[in-house]
């Protein structure tokens, strides 16, 4: 479960950092200001603040095992 | 006293504290192991990790260069805070896995990553030392860049008390020295202490420079009226730019020398993952408000060179020093914050240069001390040679954290691709570093910097992939062809 949801989040975050740039916008047209900053900027702020808070969340639900010897992408293989 | 004494003054207390620390962490080092020097025992907690993870992370790059950039390109360098938030987001599809791998095989450079993971293959040797060759590289030029920020900071902040060139010897001298003493420990505790002071130094100044200005409004309407170019929407090959930026920069750091030896150095995996968490949101705290301070120094100093531009920041610290005790106090803070920054930086490149040359590209054992002596000698070396280059600044700082990743993403395959499939091989990791670096190293050269914004090292990555999957399919059907081949002694 913990692992679906992660991969959700992650995907999420992946759309948000695409939105947070002004693909949709008319290149070189004069911004209104919101917060103190060109609009388009205060849009990617925004994306960034979700995508970080997001990505957070998916730290927390991610499992960092000190011993998995499940997980070797060798097939379990010795050091050298 | 003026802002130039008491800057000296700071440096001269600075200079002595990490002399104190330096031996305290001699003193506290259990063996004269590798694993202890260059890991610090692997004993790192939530806290320091964290500290550690942000002062390195945080370096001269992100206090001269990235306010040196939005004051050369305006309000597209929001895509700063983007980028860095991207590594830590990246980094979940590495630290999961290679994490166990890690500490049940007791790594203690990058690059025994590759010997664990092809060693027994016939250009397993090979591959580790191409990827150790281009992390040394790369090394080399964050070492380079912290040497120039190191210059720049010392003599705006003393007012030339202390030259460009003095900067870069004598703090050079310092980390060597340090470094050699204190090992990774040292690097760690300094790490955490820098961390703090950044913090706050760098918040005091974003309110100062928008208090000064009439608040952020103010800045983007004198900006927009300055160089409206600067605010207005960007246009298709700066927005391909800033995916591609984001691209580069997140993935070339999951192959970052120190970021790796600090998820060995790790106390625990739950350690590491609550220090990822909060790692997250400093690009608010750090990217963010060194954009708004290089936006906010564009109507101060209106009209400076490329490479000036990376001096806006210790020329806003002057400024604001001149402008009473308060800013006196507050710009000494961000000043010595900024020092124990690029130094922190520095030294950790130097124990990481020391580990990837003698154990990954020398082959010397990971537990024999001689190994701990032959890397502080080989750091020493490629310090002497960085100051030599960095007394003549002739590149942004920017331009060289680009030219840095370019060359370490072409280490991605090996690393993030490998530790996915299990059945990639050596020799097509091998091709695709070849391939990838003559295209990024190439174009380089010939002073392609992007093609309609895309980084000529995402093109090499791209051929590089090309490339591994070509040689890959072509080891497949002739492994299949052989009759009883294996493909590899290590898989079963």
């Amino acid at each position: 479960m913990a692992r679906r949801l992660r991969r959700v989040l992650i995907a999420i975050i992946a759309l948000l950092f695409l939105l947070s740039i002004p693909w949709y916008r008319e290149a070189g047209e004069a911004p209104a200001i919101w917060l103190g900053l060109p609009d388009w900027v205060a849009v990617a702020l925004g994306c960034y603040l979700g995508a970080a808070l997001l990505n957070a969340i998916a730290w927390l639900l991610t499992e960092v095992p000190d011993r998995d010897p499940g997980s070797d992408p060798t097939g379990g293989g010795a050091g050298q | 006293m003026t802002a130039g004494n008491v800057g000296l003054w700071a440096l001269g207390a600075y200079v002595l504290v990490l002399v104190v620390v330096a031996e305290v962490a001699r003193r506290a080092r259990t063996d004269l192991t590798p694993s202890d020097h260059f890991l610090a025992g692997r004993h790192l907690g939530v806290f320091v990790l964290f500290l550690t993870l942000y002062a390195t992370t945080y370096s001269g790059n992100s206090l001269l260069g990235y306010p040196g950039e939005a004051y050369r390109r305006g309000f597209p360098w929001i895509m700063a805070t983007g980028f860095m938030i991207s590594i830590m987001v990246i980094f979940h599809a590495f630290v999961p896995r290679f994490r166990p791998i890690a500490v049940r095989e007791r790594f203690v450079s990058p690059g025994d990553w590759v010997r664990f993971r092809f060693g027994d293959e016939r250009t397993g040797s090979a591959l580790r030392v191409a990827v150790g060759g281009l992390m040394g590289l790369a090394l080399a030029n964050f070492l380079l860049a912290q040497l120039i920020a190191m210059g720049h900071v010392t003599s705006e902040v003393t007012e030339g008390a202390v030259p460009y060139w003095a900067g870069v010897v004598g703090m050079a001298a310092m980390i060597l020295f340090y470094e050699t003493l204190g090992g990774m420990r040292a690097v760690a505790w300094t790490d955490a202490a820098q961390g703090i002071l950044m913090l706050v130094g760098l918040g005091a100044l974003l309110a100062w420079l928008l208090g000064e200005a009439g608040g952020l409004a103010e800045v983007t309407r004198q900006i927009g009226a300055l160089r409206p170019e600067l605010v207005a929407v960007p246009d298709t090959v700066e927005r391909t730019n800033w995916i591609s930026t984001i691209l580069l920069l997140g993935l070339a750091s999951v192959v970052y020398p120190q970021a790796i030896q600090r998820i060995y150095a790790a106390r625990s995996g739950r350690a590491l993952k609550r220090a990822f968490a909060l790692m997250t949101f400093m690009p608010f705290t750090t990217t963010l408000v060194v954009t708004l301070i290089g936006l906010a120094a564009i109507p101060r100093f209106d009209g400076l060179g490329a490479i000036q531009a990376d001096t806006v920041m210790p020329r806003l610290l002057g400024e604001w020093a001149a402008s009473g005790l308060l800013g006196s106090v507050f710009a000494v803070v961000v000043f010595i914050g900024a020092l124990a920054a690029i130094m922190s930086t520095a030294d950790s490149v130097l124990l990481s240069l020391g580990a990837v040359v003698a154990v990954d590209l020398l082959g010397r054992s990971r537990s024999d001390p001689a190994t701990t002596r032959l890397g502080k000698r080989i750091a020493a070396l490629v310090m002497v040679a960085a100051v030599g280059v960095a007394l003549f600044p002739w590149i942004t700082l920017w331009r060289l954290i680009e030219l840095k990743m370019e060359l370490l993403i072409q280490c991605v395959p090996a690393f993030l691709l490998a530790l996915h499939w299990r059945r990639l091989r050596a020799t097509p990791c091998l091709v695709g570093v070849a391939v990838g670096t003559l295209i990024a190293g190439g174009a380089a050269l010939a002073g392609v910097k992007r093609i309609e914004g895309v980084h000529v090292g995402l093109i090499g990555l791209a051929a590089n992939l090309v490339a591994v999957l070509a040689v890959s399919w072509a080891q497949g059907r002739a492994d299949s062809g052989s009759a009883g081949g294996s493909p590899s002694g290590r898989r079963r």
